[in-house]
């Protein structure tokens, strides 16, 4: 009995001792870590996109503290050995689920926050759970970065903490239409525009953006034809198009119906001089491997953009597809890395984890398009925390690849219209 | 007796201290104030599914309409979103009596079966609404007005509000239990048939169950977006709630007081600590590990937590009336 009790309590002791041990350990190393919070969907029905996000940020992470040799040459932070304005202190990105719901992107936030101890959050690609997430941060007043969530009235709520790199909607319809009249000015016809969206709330939306854009543009939308993206056949729809024979026909889809709208388009041979796809199922990789042979010089957008080899972009593409096993940076991943890098920037210029000192630093960041792993025009940040240089690039079907080719600054290969197809 | 007592005003004490016991960790107060909301609503799904045995899979509608009357309430009107709750409560129950009387008429299954069907219906006809936000939802007041809008940065102030409202709630589900009405429910989850057949007007009786248990439903969900500050479609009517409503009561004990809110004392801890802790390795670990305690449970405690403190002090009597026998 005694001799039980007298063994309990040195373990008891032992335990103690261990705790406080690793304790100091852990305070000693704290300053030279910097943790950033990271709270995406890596379960549920966005589960794919979180995973390949927290894929960016542990990579991000890895070439700030390690380094990389050919990046560091057009990227100063990617020397390794941490943030140079910190002392060297290293990145530790701590990532949490948000389950795809506000309330747990919530109740994760605050834990970061008041447990983790973050410098910062970069969070949290469905637009709902940014809203609810955001408001925990600015109540705690911890530096808040989006990379990914278009919903526009995020920026118009009158936070001071919160900051998004990424292009809304109107500035999607804002390069359609500017890259639609740069066509007519160099003599294409673009007299009737047709929009063929899926009818729920994503088709509906980003249509009725478009529109509002092109009439602001003067470029006359003629036709609009929605549809149900679970139809099984689209034939009227294609043929409804080949009737009014439309100058350019701009597709809002989900994947099987755009892999479908291929498919029938070929099969009743009719093609427009323009075809542009606005992202969506035409960027999945399984539309780009079934339909890329007999979609060839279709127009679509992305951020990303890999580039000429050397670049940032380029560099960084390699990279990724060596952590991801293959698959390469694309729309969403590259709108990812670039708001940890923005942050990583900013925490490094502020010299501290004080969050209002990041967050000072966050307003005072300029970045030009040659630093930039995503296809924007720079980072600056305005009053809303809006990045008012966010971009995209118009990329084009090239051989079952897609490669940009708007803006010239920025585009590796020439445009070639009209639309090729199979 | 006295024992029993005892413990009593001690759990009383701890719930009402549990703030203060926490006060240090914002998260832990959270999730007290959490797992309130939860049985909240869990505890007003009790009421048709536990007592009268009605299993709605579709008390999402009334969640949704709860919380959907408190944001519309503020962005239509610019009032605090706490002032649509009566407004939710009271369209929950002409939406329940609406929805009731056709199907409470269908038994066991099929009662399930379209109350699922219901809460999908009106899950995709609030996605393509404008009025209510569509696909992208709804957001409340981004910074407080006033102290009206009960946006507080700490949970406290939440979990006294909740408890208050679980009390009331708990108040009218005991004497409901234990008056006329609670015996027509019973009757009628026992054997419809035979609660008919000596008198009892099951269908007004189940209906009444429905409409009372749609009001405190709604009232959870617009207390959740005074909370949260934001609804969408999934968010306010994703099956999802309905579900949750359902396994915490039948954790805790359906058709008991306070079965809903053992239930949700586990459930909800498991799923926050299970994803705080396992959630960022983004291998689903977390639904892993929070499926396989609630089989282990439903496998080994079928009708719930509670049946272990019933099992247990049945037992203690029937040894107590051995004790007595010898004694005689």
């Amino acid at each position: 009995m005694v001799d039980g009790m007298v063994g309990a309590t040195r373990r008891a002791l032992a335990a103690v001792a261990a705790l406080a041990a690793f304790g100091l350990g852990v305070s000693a190393q704290a300053q030279q870590v910097v943790k950033i919070g990271a709270v995406y969907p890596l379960s549920g029905n966005s589960a794919s996109t979180g995973n390949y996000a927290k894929m960016a940020f542990e990579m991000g992470a890895d070439i700030i503290n390690n380094g990389n040799p050919e990046l560091a040459k057009v990227m100063p932070l990617a020397k390794g050995g941490g943030l140079p304005g910190l002392k060297g202190a290293k990145i530790q990105m701590v990532i949490a689920d948000n389950q795809g719901t506000p309330a747990a992107g919530q109740n994760q936030t605050l834990r970061l926050i008041t447990e983790e101890k973050v410098a910062a959050v970069i969070c949290c690609y469905q637009s709902g759970i940014t809203l609810t997430a955001s408001a925990v941060a600015e109540r705690y007043g911890i530096p808040f970065l989006n990379a990914e969530s278009v919903a526009a009235n995020l920026t118009e709520r009158g936070f001071k903490w919160f900051f998004r790199t990424t292009p809304v909607a109107a500035d999607f319809a804002k390069a359609y239409s500017t890259f639609l009249n740069e066509q007519k000015a160099a003599g294409r016809k673009v007299d009737s525009i047709a929009i063929v969206h899926e009818n729920t709330e994503y088709g509906n939306s980003v249509s009725s953006v478009l529109a509002d854009a092109f009439a602001k543009a003067n470029l006359p939308v003629t036709q609009k034809i929605a549809y149900s993206a679970n139809s099984t056949d689209v034939q009227p729809q294609v043929l409804q198009l080949k009737e009014k024979n439309p100058d350019v026909v701009i597709f809002i889809s989900y994947t099987s119906d755009a892999i479908l709208y291929a498919k029938t388009m070929k099969e009743l041979n009719w093609k427009p001089a323009i075809l542009i796809a606005d992202d969506g199922g035409f960027n999945d990789p399984a539309f780009v491997k079934a339909m890329g042979s007999v979609t060839e010089g279709l127009i679509s957008r992305s951020v990303f953009a890999s580039g000429k080899p050397g670049s940032v972009a380029a560099i960084l593409d390699d990279l990724y597809k060596k952590k991801t096993g293959g698959d390469g940076l694309d729309d969403v991943s590259a709108r990812v890395l670039q708001a940890f890098f923005v942050m990583a920037e900013a925490i490094n210029n502020a010299g501290s984890t004080d969050p209002a000192k990041i967050r000072d630093a966050l307003r005072a960041v300029e970045l030009k398009p040659e630093q930039l792993v995503a296809g924007y025009d720079g980072v600056k940040f305005d009053d809303k925390g809006q990045n008012v240089q966010a971009s995209t690039l118009i990329t084009q079907m090239r051989n079952g690849n897609y490669v940009s080719v708007w803006p010239k600054a920025r585009a590796t290969h020439e445009l070639v219209l009209p639309y090729k197809g199979w | 007796m006295t024992r029993r007592r005892l413990i009593q005003i001690l759990l009383v004490a701890l719930v009402l201290a549990y703030p203060l016991v926490v006060a240090g960790s914002p998260v832990w107060a959270r999730l007290g104030a959490l797992v309130l909301l939860a049985a909240i609503g869990a505890s007003a799904w009790n009421i048709v599914g536990g007592y009268a045995g009605q299993v709605s899979v579709g008390h999402s509608v009334f969640f949704g309409i709860g919380a959907y009357s408190a944001v519309v309430t503020y962005t239509q009107l610019g009032l605090p979103p706490i002032a649509g709750a009566p407004i939710g409560m009271a369209l929950s129950v002409l939406v329940a009596a609406v929805i009731g009387v056709p199907t409470l008429k269908l038994s066991g299954h099929y009662f399930s079966m379209a109350t699922i069907a219901v809460a999908e219906l009106v899950r995709v006809l609030s996605s393509t609404s404008e009025f209510l936000g569509g696909a992208q939802g709804l957001g409340g007041p981004p910074v407080p007005r006033s102290v009206l809008d009960l946006s507080f940065i700490s949970a406290t102030p939440y979990y006294y509000i909740f408890l208050a409202v679980l009390a009331g709630l708990l108040w009218l589900t005991h004497a409901i239990e234990h008056g006329r009405m609670g015996f027509y429910l019973r009757a009628i989850k026992d054997s419809e048939r035979a609660a008919r057949s000596l008198g009892v007007a099951a269908g007004r009786y189940k209906l009444y169950a429905y409409m009372l248990s749609a009001a405190f439903t709604a009232l959870a969900g617009s207390l959740y977006l005074t909370m949260f500050g934001f609804v969408d479609p999934e968010s306010g009517f994703g099956i999802l709630i309905s579900v949750k409503m359902v396994v915490m009561a039948a954790l805790g004990g359906a058709g008991q007081l306070f079965g809903p809110l053992v239930g949700a004392l586990i459930l909800v801890p498991l799923e926050e600590l299970s994803n705080s802790y396992l959630g960022g390795q983004g291998a689903g670990l977390t639904f892993v590990v929070y499926g396989a305690i609630i089989l282990i449970i439903a496998r080994f405690l079928p009708s719930g937590l509670l049946s272990l403190l019933e099992r247990r002090r049945s037992a203690a009597s029937r040894a107590a009336k051995t004790v007595d026998g010898h004694a005689d």
